[in-house]
């Protein structure tokens, strides 16, 4: 367990946030507050705790039911595929093409029991997470242009970036995406905490993020003066990077405004000195060989297969000599998939709007890397277990 | 739902939306949709189900202990009221399990008289 001193950072933290609660708290004292009423209700380590003891209940459920869904019913539907398979007589060591997959499943109701009740338990996630920021929209935004002006942390926001529509898809169905909701961070922060909390078990207190923070590799004259995390999202890792390299110049980009707003004020809240800025990870805006460690997670199998080797060679260009590039994301396999991976992975791109995900699968994302004047190092190790192993130094 | 009801700047832009709330997966979107509502309100419930427990935990901390609410014993008048909310909580929940629907959506009105 992580100490609560120390999670919350110095004793700056959140006086911006810490202020509003202190006036919401005064407003709550009084009689009239009705159940379901916006009430802050304080941290729990480094996770402000969800303002109403009902949507903290709600997001309660769905994680349960992700779980009671991945032992039970997953279960039940792969057992109905498998069936489906051998009633077909196809072999399930042997690839499939989509196409076959789709006739399958289009086929057998039964197995989409599990699809459906999956992504409606996926809705309602994010459906009561969106109306209660909308709900209380103003004390929301409010506190997000508090902390725009303050630190300790620097901000730069840019309306006028030209968002690419490959970057405007609702993934995961979360309502507006990472870049067309206001709350798209809050959102996405305490959805996936009922994500990570139904496979995992854990990241209410970043924990993922801390366990990669701390097993990122640092290049080998061990300088690491400043860090780049692109498409950093809600910046979960980012801050937590900075945490392990206090002294380091960090900063996290992401096309995202509403997502970038979300991490620093939440930076703020925790001390944190990370920096954010709304740009786009193939275009940084750095000067050459700037950073001894750049980084990602989770971000390439979101963006087309043409952007993964845009963004490596910005990596290449913002990368010094001798630097670390350590992109973290799923393991890409290429295209040839037996059924039950087909199935995953089909699902999950149509479904789950994972809408880029087969063009990665379709990378050679290690060769990009090493076309780019990176050496991939041998006997590398996975930063995340399980997920791929690109640890790049720059020539 | 790019910018909530507001004026104020958001850095939010129209995102391309999922097509989910069109997807059929039972074979009938009537049986989704309830699938869905079934979803929603097993959420409720246990939202409900955990404010009680919250409600309770907040009781004992003000002398109402567990021990006092499992052996409270309601008064005659209570327990004919409660049976009454129950019985009508039954029927209006579950009572159309008793259906037995025999006429198709296309027939015509039965001959009267």
């Amino acid at each position: 367990m992580l100490a609560r001193r120390t999670l919350l950072g110095t004793a700056g933290a959140s006086l911006a946030t810490v202020s509003l609660i202190n006036q919401a708290s005064a407003a709550a004292d009084k009689p009239k507050a009705m159940p379901g009423e916006y009430i802050p209700r304080g941290v729990d380590g480094r996770l402000r705790r969800l303002a109403t003891l009902d949507l903290e209940s709600q997001q309660d459920f769905t994680l349960g039911f992700r779980q009671m869904h991945s032992r039970a019913v997953r279960t039940a539907s792969g057992e109905m595929f498998a069936r489906a398979l051998a009633a077909r007589g196809i072999d399930p060591a042997t690839p499939i093409t989509r196409d076959q997959l789709r006739e399958i499943v289009e086929a057998e109701p039964a197995i989409n029991l599990a699809s459906k009740t999956w992504l409606a338990n996926q809705q309602i996630t994010w459906k009561t997470l969106q109306d209660h920021f909308h709900k209380y929209a103003d004390v929301y935004l409010t506190e997000m242009e508090m902390a725009d002006k303050t630190g300790p942390g620097k901000l730069e926001l840019n309306p006028a970036l030209k968002i690419p529509d490959s970057a405007k898809h609702e993934i995961h169905i979360q309502p507006g995406g990472y870049v067309g909701d206001p709350f798209a961070g809050h959102i996405y922060h305490y959805g996936t905490n009922s994500f990570y909390a139904a496979t995992v078990g854990y990241n209410e207190q970043d924990q993922i993020q801390q366990g990669m923070a701390e097993r990122l590799p640092l290049p080998k004259d061990g300088k690491v003066k400043r860090i780049l995390d692109m498409g950093c999202g809600t910046g979960q890792l980012t801050l937590m990077l900075k945490e392990r390299f206090p002294d380091a110049e960090v900063w996290g980009v992401d096309a995202g405004g509403p997502m970038v707003r979300y991490a620093h004020m939440r930076a703020n809240s925790l001390g944190n000195g990370t920096n954010f800025a709304q740009r786009m990870a193939e275009d940084t805006k750095f000067p050459d060989n700037y950073f001894d460690i750049v980084t990602s997670y989770l971000l390439h199998h979101e963006v087309p297969g043409e952007d993964t080797r845009k963004i490596v060679d910005e990596a290449r260009r913002v990368t010094r000599p001798g630097g670390v590039y350590y992109p973290i994301d799923f393991v890409s396999g290429g295209t040839k998939m037996i059924p039950n991976q087909m199935y995953g992975r089909w699902w999950d791109h149509r479904w789950n709007n994972e809408v880029w995900s087969f063009e990665y699968h379709a990378v050679d994302f290690n060769g990009e890397i090493a076309k780019r004047g990176f050496n991939l190092e041998k006997n590398a190790k996975a930063v995340l277990p399980g997920f791929g192993i690109r640890h790049a130094v720059k020539a | 739902m790019p910018a909530s009801d507001t004026k104020r700047q958001t850095y939010a832009v129209d995102a391309i939306p999922s097509d989910v709330k069109n997807s059929v997966f039972l074979g009938n979107p009537v049986v989704d949709n309830v699938v869905s509502c079934v979803l929603a309100l097993a959420m409720e419930v246990w939202s409900t189900k955990r404010r009680l427990k919250v409600v309770e935990a907040v009781m004992a901390q003000h002398g109402v202990t567990n021990d006092m609410i499992e052996k409270f014993a309601p008064t005659e008048q209570q327990k004919v009221e409660w049976a009454k909310d129950r019985d009508s909580f039954i029927e209006l929940t579950l009572g159309s399990l008793g259906n037995q629907g025999t006429t198709s959506i296309a027939a015509d009105f039965p001959k009267r008289g």
